[in-house]
């Protein structure tokens, strides 16, 4: 089975080509189920906020963001993107937006999905959901398709509270009690929509299996620390989706996650790393060069292992919620732990982008970084906000060199291979004099 | 100092070099506090006699230490605030309410705190939506943005200073609607340019010295002799404008800009608290709900099953037909800084809007410097041609 | 480059003229004035009102009024077609797309602050090819296909056309590629203002025939050129300062006798 022609400088998890085409076939599940006149939501990433809901609810959902990925890897991207300018949306805006909004302009002049939509499309929504989390500017986007569509627009809410203020225990009980209640009235507009009863039990079930997905992927990524790393940012991205969105069904998720947790741990003991001679450790943020992976296999060849990445689609660090009776309040926990799980260090280090910003901090020690590859997106703000902060913070605090490769979400020409490549070599010889300066320093690593 | 200027000519000078007298009040011994945008709670510095400070940018420096920790594809305007505070020109503030506004300036308030890290730091977090659980979140907000400035302060808030500092704040809102009021005759009786200017003033002093100098302000206009002359009749939209350049540019080409929807204008001035049983509960209604920037998610009907476009629109921006109607506006100038976001999202929706009542519109997108206004001053121009 | 149009009572046009390009000529309106004044047998004190248009309008100090070029353009490409209903002008430095309606100025859309679109990408890519600025659209013409421009920054452009010249591409299929390419763009551009015929083209690129040719197939549409593309906002100029007078003729006002003097520039904003 392991035979391969010409061998690929990353050795890739076996267990992650079953995980991804169940999150491939995300696109063809929405268009069916239109076809059968089961409702479809389009719904931005809500960190498992509202996806239980929808899933108990048995409302097939599709993602935009990820839709925008899919149409800029199969070309057709850019048409929709001048659909969105010449409707008058500026071009600097969210390429993952302006990619929805021509595809959705386009589909209301047509009245039908159009027939060159990548995977089949997007059907029409009935609803549009949109999370209120990281990045605001998403809401407005939705709230965009107004022009196009008569689907209501509901916004999930969830709250952001900085790193010092979090430290107050009050505020968190207090937060909770605001989402609760918000995802209590999202259940009562769901059920008005729907004309039907949430099935409690079944929210119940939906949300266990959802925190066990997320619990036992945060545990095959923690695997990562090992020395060699045996998973490469690759597979994490591959299979991501399973998790983040949630793609496909949980419980099905969960038997795919279990293998490929096996498959790392049996890495783990027998010492195989995802890159054959790991010499340099790396940490990654945020969102790759999606129609570029192929560097990684080059930069494999020179020993880069990556071994931790985009903080914002990584699970939360596991807490037990199992004694929440309430499936929303169990919900809501989880959703706030994810966002502000890592604040306690954050506030000790004085940090106080907590998320973001600090998770990058604490992984290059816990998962022994030499440098990072920040790729700074031109029409991604949110995404790139925080970069030159972790550049400024790795390399003085914690004698972590990072280097900046500018690249776009849909625009793809942007990201300079050539470049980068001459810049990763610069970037050798700093890692090689900063990994001395760490030891110089007393740090482990 | 001895200060011996009044009105407009006072107005004038504060803009001029607008931390000055927070800067002289500080020397004498009072607090100051900055604050980004325009959703921490005024109301709370005041009843404590701190000095309210807005943060803004300078349009005409050179960014080149926020250069090290924000990235140039955000908000210039937001990278100006945050390199003036890097250069030290905010450290005589005692501290700083930072909010989560839009997302670059949730995020710069962190990198604020980081970098800056100044004696008293809030971060008031806005909900996103004006859901009744929201309003109820962004109370306890306040609260606590109350609590941490008595500890920080070591004095009460009590409920007579409270109500007296909303009343005080009322006053300033009324003032500004009866300055604006003064903008409605035609040709109006204060320039788009001195209003703007007066409206940095008041971000930049007591709010009982600045009810004290609108007075002045709006007697002073109300006699004029050298009246402004009939041009066509602009309302201007859009985030923020904190630098006179652009309406001056406007008005220079030949137009009175008449009124405005932006927030150093009546976005931040019109709303006043409503006296309600719990002073908190009319200062979240109000910062929550009636303050008008895009930022914040809004449905025409909480909980609409099915959306009806125009009727969105209506809820949105129906307060924008009043200033045209109210203001007798000709034409509508859209315009927001180069990487806003939730400005940009907002564009095509308020263009429908204007096109559904018949009312001109242009859109322009600058890049937060003086330098880069020449170009858009053709644009200008050829739209008020297109009106006459 | 500054034009001059004498135009009398009877909209016949009493003198063209083009003068020379260069920034360092603009401040130099009076003498392409005194030029057209000579061609057309007149006295400056002859002349009843003078519009100035276009970027250097502030700088021509004789001028009685300032009109934009975009309602100068409308103006001018009515006078020629009145069927117009949207007009093109692409020049050195800037694209605009005019709504016309009944010869008025309804609506506009204006790129002057990238390359891409304007007769500079054209101008810059000349030069990465070593040709001619003026010789592109015949060269255009023999092309059997056309390469395609993906990147809309003239920078990446230029990379691009180096990269096809390295690969032995023929000129003229790569001088096919940059029309289309400017077409495309500045077809994006207008899109907003809903494309109606009759399509007028004016300004400097109109005058190349590669250029015509790609915004027909891009919008696929008749598109109309002027015998002089370069003078219509200056026709324009002349026809709205005609009306102008007689406008306040007509309500008995004199209309702006401040006193002017053919001078060249002394200030500088």
């Amino acid at each position: 089975m392991m035979e391969q022609k010409k061998k690929k400088a990353i050795n890739r998890l076996q267990t992650m080509y079953p995980l991804r085409a169940n999150i491939d076939k995300m696109y063809e599940r929405g268009v069916e189920a239109s076809k059968t006149g089961k409702p479809t939501a389009w719904c931005m990433v809500n960190w498992w906020e509202a996806d239980p809901i929808l899933k108990a609810m048995d409302v097939e959902v599709v993602y935009p963001e990820n839709y925008g990925a899919v149409c800029a890897a199969f070309g057709t991207a850019p048409a929709y993107l001048d659909r969105s300018d010449a409707d008058g949306f500026p071009t600097h805006m969210c390429g993952y937006a302006r990619n929805c909004i021509g595809y959705t302009s386009r589909m209301t002049e047509l009245g039908q999905i159009p027939p060159e939509a990548p995977m089949g499309g997007m059907a029409k929504p009935f609803l549009l959901l949109c999370s209120g989390a990281l990045c605001d500017a998403r809401y407005k986007w939705f709230q965009a398709l107004g022009r196009y569509l008569d689907a209501p627009v509901w916004t999930v809410e969830i709250p952001h509270i900085g790193v010092a203020e979090s430290q107050d225990p009050a505020t968190r009980a207090q937060v909770i009690k605001f989402m609760v209640k918000e995802l209590g009235e999202f259940v009562k507009f769901m059920e008005r929509m729907l004309n039907k009863k949430m099935d409690w039990d079944k929210l119940a079930e939906v949300t266990d299996d959802l925190i066990k997905v997320n619990r036992l992927w945060h545990e095959i990524n923690e695997l990562r620390k090992a020395r060699p790393c045996p998973m490469h940012s690759r597979d994490f991205w591959s299979c991501m989706n399973a998790s983040l969105y949630p793609a496909g069904d949980p419980k099905e998720s969960l038997k795919l996650y279990q293998d490929m947790y096996t498959e790392v741990k049996d890495r783990v003991d027998k010492k195989i790393g995802a890159v054959a001679n790991e010499k340099y450790r790396m940490l990654f943020a945020e969102l790759p060069p999606w129609h570029d992976l192929k560097i990684f296999d080059e930069l494999a060849d020179r020993g880069w292992n990556f071994v931790v990445e985009s903080w914002a689609y990584h699970p939360a660090k596991p807490i037990d919620t199992t004694k929440v009776s309430n499936p929303l309040e169990r919900i809501a926990a989880e959703t706030y732990h994810w966002l502000t799980g890592y604040f306690d260090e954050a506030y000790k280090a004085k940090e106080y982008m907590g998320y973001f910003a600090y998770p990058y901090l604490e992984w290059a020690r816990t998962y022994q970084c030499d440098g990072g590859l920040l790729h700074p997106l031109l029409t991604c703000r949110t995404a790139t906000n925080h970069l030159m902060l972790i550049q400024d913070r790795l390399l003085n605090k914690l004698k972590v060199p990072t280097l900046v490769a500018e690249g776009d979400i849909v625009d793809l020409k942007l990201f300079n291979h050539a470049e980068t490549m001459r810049k990763a070599e610069t970037l050798e010889e700093m890692m090689d004099h900063y990994k001395q300066k760490r030891r110089d320093e007393g740090l482990e690593w | 100092m001895v200060v011996n200027r009044k009105g407009i000519e006072r107005i004038k000078e504060i803009y001029q070099d607008r931390a000055s007298r927070a800067q002289e009040l500080k020397a004498g011994g009072k607090q100051v506090m900055g604050y980004l945008c325009i959703y921490p709670v005024l109301e709370m510095l005041t009843a404590l006699d701190i000095v309210p400070f807005r943060i803004l940018g300078q349009m005409s420096e050179p960014i080149t230490k926020a250069d090290a920790c924000l990235p140039t594809i955000v908000c210039p305007f937001i990278r100006s605030t945050l390199d003036l505070g890097l250069k030290g020109k905010y450290d005589f503030m005692d501290g700083v309410v930072m909010a989560h506004v839009c997302d670059v300036g949730e995020k710069t308030s962190h990198i604020w705190r980081t970098y800056l890290n100044p004696p008293y730091y809030y971060f008031l977090d806005v909900p996103h939506t004006t859901h009744l659980a929201a309003q109820e979140q962004m109370k306890e907000q306040i609260k606590t943005l109350r609590q941490t400035l008595e500890d920080f302060t070591g004095k009460k808030i009590t409920a007579a200073k409270l109500k007296q500092a909303i009343d005080l704040h009322n006053q300033q809102r009324a003032l500004v609607r009866e300055l604006y009021d003064l903008r409605k005759p035609d040709p109006p009786l204060i320039s788009g340019a001195e209003t703007l200017q007066t409206m940095v003033a008041l971000m930049s002093i007591p709010v009982a010295e600045g009810n004290d100098l609108l007075k002045q302000v709006i007697s002073e206009v109300k006699q004029r002799k050298n009246k402004l002359s009939k041009k066509p009749r602009l309302l201007i939209w859009g985030s923020i404008i904190d630098n006179v350049a652009l309406v001056e540019m406007i008005e220079s080409a030949g137009a009175n800009v008449v009124m405005d929807d932006i927030c150093v204008g009546s976005r931040a001035f019109f709303p006043a608290v409503a006296q309600t049983d719990d002073p908190l509960d009319g200062l979240a209604y109000r910062y929550l709900v009636e303050l008008k920037c895009p930022r914040t998610f809004r449905e025409a009907t909480y909980g609409e099953t099915k959306k009806d476009y125009i009727q969105d629109l209506e809820s949105r921006f129906g307060y924008i037909k009043e200033y045209i109607r109210d203001w007798n506006v000709n034409g509508v100038i859209l315009q927001a800084v180069r990487y806003c976001d939730i400005h940009g999202y907002e564009v095509p929706a308020v263009r429908d809007y204007l096109d559904h009542i018949g009312t001109p519109h242009i859109y322009l997108e600058h890049d937060y410097s003086e330098a880069a206004l020449a170009p858009l001053r053709t644009r200008v121009q050829a739209f008020l041609e297109l009106l006459g | 480059m500054t034009k001059v149009v004498i135009i009398d009572a009877a909209e016949c046009i009493r003198a063209r003229v083009i003068g020379p390009t260069g920034a360092e000529h603009r401040r130099l309106a009076n003498r392409v004035m005194e030029e057209a004044l000579n061609r057309a047998n007149l006295h400056f004190e002859e002349i009843a009102y003078v519009v100035a248009t276009g970027y250097g309008r502030i700088n021509v100090p004789f001028a009685d009024r300032q009109i934009t070029e975009l309602t100068c353009h409308a103006r001018g490409v009515y006078q020629l077609f009145p069927t117009v209903s949207i007009a093109i002008d692409i020049g050195g430095q800037d694209a605009k797309g005019l709504k016309i309606k009944k010869g008025k100025l309804v609506d506009f859309v204006m790129n002057d602050r990238c390359a891409a679109g304007t007769g500079r990408f054209l101008e810059v890519l000349a030069n990465t090819l070593g040709l001619k600025l003026d010789d592109l659209g015949g060269i255009s013409l023999q092309a059997t296909s056309k390469i395609k421009i993906s990147s809309i920054c003239t920078v990446f452009a230029q990379q691009e056309v180096m990269a096809y010249l390295a690969k032995g591409t023929p000129l003229p299929d790569i001088v096919a590629g940059l029309h289309d390419a400017i077409a495309s763009r500045v077809v994006k551009m207008i899109t907003r203002l809903k494309i109606e015929p009759d399509v007028v083209f004016t300004g400097g690129v109109a005058k190349n025939i590669g250029v015509v040719q790609a915004l027909k197939q891009n919008l696929g549409l008749e598109v109309f050129v002027p015998a002089e593309p370069l003078l219509t906002g200056a026709v324009g100029a002349a026809l709205l300062g005609k009306e102008l007078v007689l406008k306040a003729r007509e309500r008995g006002e004199v209309i702006a006798a401040k006193e002017r003097r053919l001078e060249e520039v002394t200030f500088f904003r």
